[in-house]
């Protein structure tokens, strides 16, 4: 009894899933919004959403270093980390955001902004980083961009090792 | 008698407001989304679980599943097979929720279009309510052919 009236429940659902499926696609076809039914490009959204993750200026970011607010992350690889980096920086890699990211969510960094840099004017590491942070939960970060080149042209406290 | 009386009077009205209530749940879910499918594609894409290549088919779909569920409840027709559609999604997207809130990511939820607020745990309770109100009415509603009925006895 309760067998029947399921399969019964089946073939109507699929019935119902059939017709919706030509009525969504017609639809979408026809309509100027449609959209591309297989050509979602997670790549494309993903460099979008890195696009627009804010800026600091060196100025601005040093100023916040000195009254303790910011946190630096040092998103390149980690032997140009350990050949020196801002003095206070963490390592890490874009793909290692998830696990730090516990961490940079904590009470203790609280009221912190944390700026991630990388060298050159056009690495996008730092973009990766702050972007798979901010994805994870992180509530703010920012890109300062040509972050170490800039920093160690001013003389600003610079570490070595891998700490 | 009361027994009776609640088998076939009290659980038959109670699925069909259940029905209507999902309903309108539908209708307006399925409004909002079809009205910006590029948004509700990156709302699916947000969560994080499924390959690129589905992920815009969902959002032109889904909304029209929505909608179409909703017109079986108000017609009265194939209500069954509609309630096991709404089931089964409402069960997926449980999970779906559940997996990302676990997960830690905050993201908009995505359930009534691109407006709707991020996902919490009490969107999960939400979601789990429609699941039970959906398994109702699969297995006890009547149709309105029942309200006709009900005058003749």
């Amino acid at each position: 009894m309760i067998l029947t009236g399921f399969k019964k429940a089946l073939r109507q659902s699929l019935i119902i899933l059939i017709f919706t499926v030509m009525i969504a696609i017609f639809f979408n076809l026809l309509r100027p919004a449609g959209i591309a039914l297989f050509g979602f490009s997670s790549v494309n959204l993903i460099k979008q959403r890195q696009a627009q993750i804010p800026e600091i200026s060196l100025f601005e970011a040093h100023d916040l270093y000195l009254q303790k607010k910011v946190f630096f992350v040092d998103a390149r690889d980690p032997l140009s980390y350990e050949e020196g980096h801002i003095a206070g920086a963490l390592n890490i890699y874009p793909d290692e955001a998830a696990l730090h990211a516990a961490e940079l969510k904590t009470d203790n960094y609280r009221g912190v902004l944390i700026i991630t840099y990388c060298d050159g004017p056009q690495c996008s590491l730092s973009k990766e980083t702050a972007y798979e942070l901010l994805r994870q939960g992180v509530l703010e970060a920012k890109v300062l961009v040509n972050g170490w080149s800039l920093w160690i042209k001013a003389g600003y406290p610079v570490k070595k090792g891998k700490e | 008698m009361t027994m009776k009386k609640f088998h076939r009077i009290i659980v038959p009205l109670g699925s069909l407001a259940c029905r209507l209530i999902l309903a309108i749940i539908f209708y307006y879910a399925g409004i909002e989304k079809i009205a910006d499918p590029g948004a509700f594609a990156i709302a699916i894409y947000n969560y994080q679980l499924l390959p690129d290549f589905a992920v815009n088919a969902l959002a032109v779909i889904l909304p029209w599943v929505e909608i179409i569920m909703a017109t079986c409840f108000v017609a009265g027709f194939y209500v069954r097979g509609a309630a096991l559609i709404s089931s089964a999604l409402f069960l997926t997207f449980a999970t779906a929720l559940t997996i990302n809130l676990v997960r830690g990511l905050d993201i908009s939820c995505g359930c009534f279009g691109a407006a709707s607020g991020n996902i919490n745990w009490f969107y999960l309770g939400r979601d789990l309510s429609f699941l039970f109100i959906s398994i109702f009415v699969m297995i006890y509603d009547r149709r309105w052919r029942y309200l006709f009925s009900l005058r003749s006895t």
